[in-house]
C-alpha cells in the first residue's frame, strides 16, 4: 500500500478505535497495508507513528494490561484531535495569511494555516512592504504560551537553576522573548528571558496565583527593581535629548521653557539609575536627592 | 486548461500532503462539494498531485470491516470534488498544535504592532472589527483558553517611536517626497539636521529604523526612528531612489576596530548586552569581552557606566586611550558648574 494511502488508514483506524489498540491489533484491523514481516511491520508502523506525531497528530500511548504481556495501546482521542470546535470567517484566514506572508518568524508562520480551512486568498489584498526583519522563535515558546492559556505552571532551567513560573504573557521586545510570570519559588512577578532558559520546559500543574500585569519589557524601567528602599529621584535632561530621554524612562516629564526635561523616577536600584543617567553623558544630571548627586560626582571623580 | 509548466511545480513530500488531506476533507465535507482549483488554491496543493491524492488515495480510505458505510467515497465530476463518510474521523479540522498556533500568534500580534504604532486615532487592538483581532483570539480559544476577554499571552514591541513618526515617515516613503529631520547622533553626541530620501522602514531586533539617501552627506544612511527628534515632510519630490530590492546592512560585521575588557564578575551581563565578539571566561568568574567598537561615543559610556568594574586590556591605535577621564571629567564640569 502506498504511504499516503497506509497514514490515511491508519489515522482513520486510530480515530475510529473506542478502546487503544495495540500495534498488532491495527495491523490486523488494516489488512494489507503492513508488511507480513515482523520485524518490518514494527519498523515501518515506528516510523508512520513518528511522522503522524510530526505533522501534529495526537496519537495517545497506554499500557494494555488486558493484554499478556502488557504491550503499549494506541489510539486518538476524540477530544485531542478536534479539540474545541473554533471556525474560521473567510476574512480572518484571510488577515492571518496576510500576516503569516508579512512576518518572517525563523523557522516560518503559516505551517497551521491549511488545518484551519486553508489559506483563503488574500487577491486584491495590495500586500504591503515587508517591514520587519525576521523575530526569532524558540522551541519553548510554544510550551509557554499553551502554559499561559492553559493557566498552567512550569518549571524550567535558567541559568542554571531550576524556576517554577507561572507564565502570563510572552513579550517579544528588543530582539529577544521575554517571559513575565510569577515566580513561585522566590514569590515575585518576574521576567525570564526566554533565550536564557535551558533543558525542556515541564508542566508543574496548575497555576494558583491570580493573573497580573507583571513587569512590562516594553517600558522597563531596572532602577524600579531591586532590594533598596525605594528614593524619588529628579533627573535634568537637556532639550536635545528630552525626547528619547521621557520615551525611555517612560514618564512625561517636567518641560522647562528651554525644552529641557525634570523626569522624577522612583528608584530602587541605584546602579541601574547610575547607568540610565550616564547614558546621557554630560547632557544629563542628577539634581535630587543630593546625596545621590554626590554617589555620581564620586563614581566620576574616580575616573577622571 | 493550459497545461502545467514545463519546470516540475514544487513536489510536495508525504507529510505535507498528509497535513494538507486533513484540512482539505473537512473543508470539502463542510463546504458540500468543492472545484479542485479552489481547493489547490486555498490549500497550497499542486492540481494535478491533488486530483491523483483524491482519487487513488483518499478514495476507499476505511476501517474494519471495510463495509462500503465505513469508506470513504470520492466523486469528482466537471471538477467538483464531493466527498462522503468521512464524518466519523475526518469531518472536523484536526486542531493546531501548540507550536503552529504559537507561530500564527506571534505573526499576527507582530502585525498589530505594526498597525497600532501608526497613531492612537488607528489603534486596531480593541476594534472587534478587525479580522486580524478576531482570528487571534479564535486561535487562542482553541488553545484552550477559558475565553476570558483581553488577556494577551503574547504581545511585540516592534521599536518605541513616537506614535506619528512612523506614521508620517510611511506617508513620506509611499508619496516619494523629501523628509527634514533633527536627528540625535548617538555616535557622535550631537544633534544635526538632515535633509533625507527616504527609502524604507525596518524593525530589527525590536528597533525602528529609516533607511535613506542623505543629502547632508551624500550617501545612504541608516537612522534610528527613535532618535528623531522633528521631522517634516516636504513637498519636494525625491532625487535618489535607493535600489529597494537590497538588504540593508545593519551589522556590525564590518567595523574592524576593536577594544578587550576585563569585567568583573558583577559586570559580566555586559558581554552580552553589548554583543561580545569574543570571550574568555576566567577562574575568578571575571570575563574578557572584545567588543567592536562603531563610535568612541560608545565606547566612552561603557566605561563610564561600568566604572570599576570593567578594565580596558586592549585597544586598536585608533581610539583615544585617554577616552574614560577625558569623558567623566567633561560629566563632572557639568556637576561642578
Amino acid at each position: 500500500m502506498d504511504k499516503l494511502e497506509r497514514l490515511l488508514n491508519l489515522t482513520a483506524a486510530l480515530r475510529n478505535a473506542t478502546q487503544p489498540l495495540s500495534a498488532g491489533e491495527l495491523r490486523a484491523r488494516m489488512a494489507g497495508a503492513y508488511s507480513e514481516d515482523l520485524a518490518a511491520f514494527r519498523r515501518m508502523f515506528e516510523r508512520d507513528k513518528a511522522d503522524l506525531r510530526a505533522i501534529g497528530v495526537p496519537i495517545e500511548v497506554t499500557t494494555l494490561y488486558r493484554l499478556d504481556p502488557p504491550v503499549d495501546g494506541y489510539r486518538i482521542p476524540a477530544g485531542a484531535y478536534a479539540g474545541r470546535d473554533v471556525r474560521f470567517e473567510p476574512d480572518e484566514l484571510a488577515a492571518l495569511h496576510l500576516a503569516t506572508n508579512l512576518v518572517r518568524l525563523e523557522g516560518g508562520a503559516g505551517a497551521g494555516l491549511a488545518r484551519l480551512g486553508g489559506a483563503a486568498s488574500a487577491d486584491g489584498v495590495p500586500a504591503p512592504v515587508a517591514e520587519v526583519d525576521e523575530l526569532p522563535f524558540h522551541d519553548s515558546l510554544a510550551k509557554l504560551v499553551a502554559a499561559a492559556v492553559g493557566r498552567r505552571a512550569v518549571s524550567f532551567l535558567y541559568r542554571g537553576t531550576e524556576r517554577q513560573v507561572e507564565p502570563w504573557r510572552l513579550s517579544f521586545h528588543r530582539g529577544h522573548w521575554y517571559l513575565v510570570g510569577w515566580d513561585a519559588g522566590r514569590q515575585e512577578e518576574r521576567q525570564f528571558r526566554v533565550d536564557r532558559s535551558s533543558g525542556p520546559v515541564a508542566d508543574a500543574g496548575p497555576a494558583g496565583h491570580p493573573v497580573g500585569e507583571g513587569p512590562d519589557p516594553r517600558t522597563v524601567k531596572p532602577w524600579e527593581f531591586g532590594a533598596g528602599e525605594q528614593v524619588e529621584v529628579r533627573v535634568l535632561v537637556d532639550a536635545d535629548q528630552s525626547g528619547w530621554a521621557c520615551h525611555r524612562a517612560g514618564v512625561d516629564g517636567e518641560r522647562r521653557p528651554d525644552g529641557s526635561v525634570v523626569l522624577t523616577l522612583q528608584v530602587r536600584d541605584r546602579a541601574a539609575l547610575r547607568t540610565f543617567v550616564l547614558d546621557f553623558l554630560d547632557h544629563a544630571e542628577v539634581l535630587e536627592p543630593e546625596w545621590l548627586r554626590d554617589e555620581i560626582v564620586s563614581w566620576l571623580e574616580a575616573q577622571s | 486548461m493550459t497545461s502545467a509548466p514545463a519546470a516540475n511545480p514544487t513536489k510536495l513530500s508525504v507529510a505535507e500532503r498528509m497535513a494538507r488531506l486533513l484540512g482539505v476533507v473537512p473543508w470539502v465535507v463542510e463546504q458540500g462539494g468543492a472545484h479542485l482549483d479552489d481547493i489547490a488554491a486555498r490549500f497550497d496543493y499542486p492540481r494535478d498531485q491533488l486530483l491523483e491524492d483524491l482519487e487513488q488515495r483518499l478514495f476507499f480510505v476505511g476501517v474494519h470491516p471495510f463495509t462500503p458505510d465505513t469508506l470513504i467515497n470520492v466523486f469528482i465530476e466537471d471538477g467538483i470534488v464531493d466527498i462522503q463518510y468521512a464524518a466519523d474521523w475526518f469531518s472536523r479540522p484536526m486542531q493546531l498544535s501548540e507550536e503552529e498556533a504559537t507561530r500564527l500568534l506571534a505573526a499576527g500580534r507582530t502585525v498589530l504592532d505594526m498597525a497600532q504604532v501608526s497613531g492612537p486615532a488607528e489603534r486596531v487592538d480593541d476594534d472587534e472589527a478587525n479580522p486580524l483581532v478576531r482570528a487571534l483570539a479564535k486561535l487562542t480559544l482553541s488553545m484552550g483558553s477559558g475565553g476570558e476577554g483581553g488577556v494577551e499571552h503574547i504581545d511585540v514591541c516592534l521599536g518605541h517611536a513616537p506614535s506619528d513618526t512612523l506614521g508620517e515617515l510611511r506617508r513620506a516613503i509611499g508619496l516619494q517626497r523629501r523628509i527634514e529631520i533633527e536627528y540625535y547622533s548617538f555616535g557622535r553626541d550631537a544633534m544635526t539636521s538632515r535633509a533625507v530620501d527616504p527609502a524604507r522602514l525596518l524593525s530589527h531586533d525590536g528597533v525602528w529604523y529609516l533607511f535613506g539617501w542623505c543629502h547632508r552627506v551624500g550617501a545612504e544612511r541608516v537612522f534610528r526612528v527613535e532618535r528623531i527628534r522633528a521631522l517634516t515632510v516636504t513637498d519636494a519630490p525625491i532625487e535618489v531612489e535607493l535600489d529597494a530590492g537590497e538588504e540593508p546592512a545593519l551589522g556590525m560585521a564590518d567595523i574592524d576596530r576593536t577594544v578587550t575588557i576585563r569585567l568583573a564578575p558583577e559586570a559580566v551581563w555586559a558581554a552580552d548586552y553589548h554583543g561580545a565578539r569574543q570571550r574568555d571566561e576566567r577562574p575568578d568568574g571575571s570575563v574578557d569581552a572584545a567588543f567592536a567598537v562603531a563610535s568612541e561615543s560608545w565606547l566612552a559610556r561603557v566605561l563610564v557606566q561600568l566604572g570599576p568594574q570593567a578594565e580596558v586590556l586592549a585597544c586598536d591605535p585608533g581610539i583615544d586611550a585617554d577616552l574614560r577621564a577625558a569623558t567623566a571629567g567633561r560629566m563632572l564640569a557639568r556637576y561642578r558648574r
